[in-house]
């Protein structure tokens, strides 16, 4: 741009006065104003002239944890349907129109809330903002379109089927939430759409779409005194209205539990998660940089180094706390081929213990506040991810001056605190188990298997050729074991002399050559080191029958 | 720190009433609004260092931060049959680490800084990036120069990240059933063209891989002169170029392989390919060999996909999804940028209960309409609109920015960039039907059918009853 001279010395003064230089431990902000209209609409703006086009995000407190029992979907069929006419035009002429502008008009709906979002260029903003009033205050549901609307969305959910893990999510929540407003999926159910009417839509549309219950994010090419004179008039003819009170019961699965489905696929697709956190929950920022640790950081974090790069056993892992307006899930997700499925549940679990048990090193704690800080201006640096930022600051009432407070929270976070999170949201013994495979060939379709959960010193893998552990109280509810005396079996080499002698996974062993086996120390000891000579006579459980068992030069099967 | 985005002055001038202040805030944004319409040929600086490297650079000072990006010219198209995947194998490994830093310590101490960091391959090129900072700004610079240079490649980190490479493959297509056709089908559309095998790579080349392979790929194709640095946001040219130059200078000089690649003979007859799967829903994908950005039908091409599939009131989702409810998603994709001859792209997703055969019908009708129908001036203007507003909000992104300006650079020429809008604008009606005449033939394309298997059903699978277990299917 060559610009004359005395244009470049006010655009610097110009700067100077819009932005501020910030140190490394300030973020800068844009200055965001908050007003808040008669009807009690919040409005939130924040200026940015670098690029001449405007967005606009209304945020409507009505996501899919208020659809009524029987009617899931009907918060995401709703937000949809504001876009399928309107008294005034058809769905047909408001595409026409919008797409004229080169502008974009779109709903989206979670589990808290949903949104309708305007991307417009600046000197279209007049005709985008009719358009944005028009779908906003007088859709009309017709009959036909919200028919169609309806089959797509069934055809949505069942294309999600081909998307394993799609399916694993699917079973976790609906597993967790159980019959929570958060277990079901926010577009509904094969069941639950065709139950759903234009005039249920109606009704939640009248009941939930008030300015009362609604926050609006500007950003971009408007001043304030555009949005005074230019929006705030037409946002002040909505009507404010009583809005259904949000109820909702937190009702969890308590684990352990395993949900496992079959697909053809070359990888399983593994979920492990319990309980977690909800945004307004004071721990949220401890979690934060414990999850960081344990698989939220990327390449930083400890389920990554373990799993993909030590062991080349996963593409993506990674772990996370959904956090809503009401507590939601903590997750780890990751896909691994088949017959690797078992050695990375238990690598997880054996991650989640270890966090559990020991605090983090300095060196991880420093790397993930640092990160965690330094990364929050790539939250806010399109109109986009501004916009939802402001919504979700008023919404979960962090405080406008969120980003000042944002590095101290952190900062302050310290090893006692992230062990103490992780001792209280972490729970190796009662998670929900999801695993979405071939399970022929991950070796899970039979009624036993285990993982580890114990540290090294519990497992033996020996020149027999298996693998045992100690039975824990979990380990005994999971392979219906009476009692837990013994040892158990939970991996048998091929071709090796316990395979050879029969032995299975899930088989406890009792003795060895009638002296009783309590642990994995007893066996340690009294079989000291195997030689291909030795014969050694095992009494084995085996899904309640009790039998000998020869490993050695004879060989017997049960 | 504050900078303007202007490298003429720098000076400090004198202190002006507030009240003139005011006036010519106003004056100057009515101003920088209006000049958004000037190219970025006059806003990119660009500088070819001594040993070869090209440095590209774009002031943006609206936030500070900075998108610093590596771009070396390879890709599955230099590869050879036989080790195909190599790029993107090595792409993975040079994150491996260096004399200088270990492996997997690059993340971490991007991370660190507060920054992301990441990179990708296509057939065209390789590229990382850092999303940081503006104040870190030399950490990227300092660990991109060094491994461009000093990669160490180590067998206990191969073996591992082979296998994490053949996971990657797995998810992103072997278990994705649309994703799986649309490699079928490039492998049929393309013969001769390196186009033919995927990025990742046929499965066996990935396993047979040998650390040798890597490092002789490496020594040929990262280097200098083979290589161009992108930079977008909150820097100030003078200052980050001496950096860049301190650090990447140092790096010698090397050879720009050839890059020319057999292109395939043109097609003279239809092709197709089917694959069955276990899926929900049938897919169709129709790949026509068109040019790139070189003609400038590619830029009619550009128009003809955003009339046909570009927003709601498209022709695809007017007359597809909504008054025929054929399809789920149907979809229209032109390959501007691909450095050798790519294809337009037609794929569809038809809903339950509808067959493939009557949804090509359907598309067919739509190309056929196009030959013979000129477009009427609103829908052509529509068109144009649709994709001029997408370059404004585009621009919103330096991360997308930088990529952009990339991305021509390896097809022809960053420069190039300042010609896409005008190009489209001025396509005619005429451009239109000719270009479709002229490309989107049966003869000229390769279609791709995904036939939907049904879950097997399995006998029930003994569980114990005091576990809480469930199995389903």
């Amino acid at each position: 741009m060559r610009a004359p001279r005395r244009f470049i010395f006010l655009l610097f003064i110009c700067l100077l006065f819009i932005s501020w230089c910030s140190e490394s431990d300030v973020i800068a902000l844009p200055v965001v104003q908050k007003s808040i209209l008669p009807n009690q609409l919040v409005i939130l703006h924040a200026e940015d002239h670098s690029l001449p086009f405007v967005t606009l995000e209304l945020l409507v407190d009505g996501g899919s944890r208020s659809d009524p029992p029987g009617q899931e979907g009907l918060s995401y069929l709703t937000a949809k349907g504001l876009l399928l006419g309107t008294s005034v035009h058809s769905a047909g002429r408001i595409n026409e129109d919008i797409d004229y502008l080169g502008a974009s008009i779109n709903t989206s709906s979670g589990k808290d809330y949903s949104t309708l979002t305007l991307r417009v260029l600046k000197k279209d903003l007049e005709k985008g903002l009719d358009i944005f009033m028009e779908v906003l205050t007088k859709p009309t549901f017709p009959d036909e379109e919200v028919r169609r609307e309806k089959e797509k969305t069934i055809a949505g959910i069942q294309a999600e089927d081909d998307q394993p893990g799609e399916v694993a999510e699917k079973e976790f929540r609906k597993a967790l939430f159980r019959t929570s407003p958060y277990g079901h999926p926010v577009n509904g159910t094969k069941e639950s759409i065709p139950k759903i009417t234009r005039d249920s839509m109606d009704r939640f549309y009248k009941s939930y779409y008030r300015p009362n219950n609604c926050v609006l994010a500007v950003s971009g090419d408007i001043s304030a005194e555009e949005v005074k004179t230019g929006l705030m008039p037409r946002f002040s003819s909505m009507l404010a209205g009583e809005v259904p009170p949000a109820s909702f019961t937190s009702v969890f699965a308590k684990g352990p539990e395993t949900i496992k489905v079959n697909k053809e696929i070359t990888q399983a697709n593994i979920i492990i998660g319990s309980e977690g956190i909800s945004r307004g929950n004071p721990d949220f920022y401890a979690v934060s940089v414990m999850n960081y640790i344990l698989g939220g950081g990327g390449f930083a974090s400890r389920l990554l180094e373990e799993i993909r790069n030590k062991r080349g056993l996963a593409y993506s892992i990674d772990s996370f706390f959904d956090t809503g307006k009401y507590p939601g899930s903590f997750q780890i997700v990751l896909q691994t081929k088949n017959a690797s499925a078992g050695e990375a549940i238990s690598l997880a679990l054996q991650q989640m213990e270890l966090i559990r048990k020991e605090p983090v090193s300095d060196k991880e704690l420093d790397g993930a506040r640092k990160y965690l800080i330094g990364s929050f201006p790539m939250l806010i640096d399109t109109q986009a991810k501004l916009t939802d930022f402001l919504l979700r600051v008023q919404y979960y009432g962090l405080g406008l001056d969120f980003p000042e407070k944002y590095p101290s929270l952190i900062q302050s976070i310290t090893k006692e605190d992230v062990l103490r999170v992780a001792k209280k949201y972490l729970h190796p013994e009662d998670y929900i188990l999801v695993v979405v495979a071939d399970l022929k060939e991950s070796g899970m379709n039979t009624a036993a298997y285990f993982r580890k959960i114990s540290d090294q010193k519990d497992i033996t893998q020996h020149d027999l050729g298996i693998t045992v552990y100690n039975i824990t109280p979990r380990l005994q509810k999971e392979l219906n074991i009476e009692d837990n005396r013994g040892i158990v079996v939970t991996a048998v080499r091929p071709d090796s002399p316990a395979d050879a002698a029969g032995m299975k996974v899930g088989d406890v062993i009792l003795q060895i050559d009638r002296k009783p086996v309590g642990s994995v120390k007893d066996f340690e000891s009294i079989i000291g080191r195997w030689e291909d000579t030795r014969i050694i006579e095992l009494l084995v459980k085996r899904l309640g029958k009790s039998s000998y068992v020869v490993i050695g030069s004879y060989l017997n099967t049960i | 720190m504050c900078q303007s985005g202007f490298h003429k002055e720098g000076k400090i001038i004198r202190k002006e009433s507030l009240r003139g202040l005011i006036f010519f805030l106003v004056f100057l944004l009515v101003l920088a609004l209006s000049k958004s319409e000037a190219g970025l040929r006059e806003n990119v600086y660009e500088t070819v260092l001594p040993n070869g490297l090209k440095v590209i650079l774009l002031e943006n000072h609206k936030a500070p931060l900075v998108t610093f990006q590596v771009w070396y010219r390879v890709g599955s198209r230099n590869e050879v049959w036989g080790k195909t995947g190599l790029s993107h194998m090595l792409e993975h490994m040079m994150f491996k680490g260096t004399k200088k830093v270990g492996p997997e310590e690059f993340s971490r101490i991007i991370q660190e800084n507060g920054g992301n960091d990441n990179a990708f391959t296509s057939s065209d090129y390789t590229a990382y990036f850092e999303n940081i900072s503006s104040d870190s700004v030399d950490v990227p610079i300092d660990l991109e120069s060094d491994r461009m240079q000093n990669l160490v490649l180590r067998e206990e980190d191969f073996n591992p990240e082979k296998m994490v490479v053949m996971e990657e493959r797995r998810l992103r297509t072997d278990d994705d059933p649309q994703s799986f056709l649309s490699e079928q089908l490039d492998a049929t559309a393309f013969q001769t063209s390196p186009y033919h095998w995927p990025v990742i790579g046929w499965m066996e080349d990935i396993r047979r891989f040998t650390l040798e392979d890597l490092k002789s790929y490496h020594r040929m194709y990262y280097n200098p002169a083979n290589a161009f640095l992108v930079v977008v946001g909150d820097f100030k040219k003078e200052v980050l170029l001496q950096t860049i130059k301190e650090k990447f200078g140092q790096v010698p000089k090397g050879q720009a392989p050839t890059q020319a690649r057999d292109k395939d003979p043109v097609q003279t007859g239809e092709r197709r390919v089917f694959t069955k799967k276990e899926a929900q829903l049938p897919f169709i994908i129709m790949g026509y060999h068109i040019p790139n950005l070189t003609s400038p039908d590619s830029y009619v091409l550009e128009v003809i996909a955003e009339i046909l599939s570009g927003g709601k009131s498209s022709r695809f989702y007017k007359n597809l999804v909504h008054n025929k409810q054929l399809v789920l998603d149907a979809d229209a994709d032109n390959s501007l940028l691909s450095k050798d001859p790519g294809l337009f792209m037609l794929s569809a997703e038809p809903l339950p209960g509808k067959e493939t055969a009557e949804v090509e019908k359907a598309l067919d009708q739509e190309i056929e309409r196009l030959k013979s129908e000129p477009v009427g001036d609103n829908e052509l203007q529509k068109a144009k609109n649709g994709i001029e507003a997408s370059f404004v909000y585009g621009q919103d992104s330096l991360f997308y920015q930088a990529m952009l300006l990339a991305e021509h650079e390896i097809a022809l020429d960053w420069r190039s960039i300042d010609d896409y809008i005008p190009s489209i604008r001025r396509v005619s009606a005429d451009d239109i039907m000719r270009v479709t005449k002229s490309y989107l033939n049966n003869d000229n394309r390769t279609v791709g059918i995904l036939i939907p298997l049904p879950p097997k059903t399995e006998k029930n699978i003994p569980g114990d009853g005091s576990i809480k277990e469930r199995v389903i299917r």
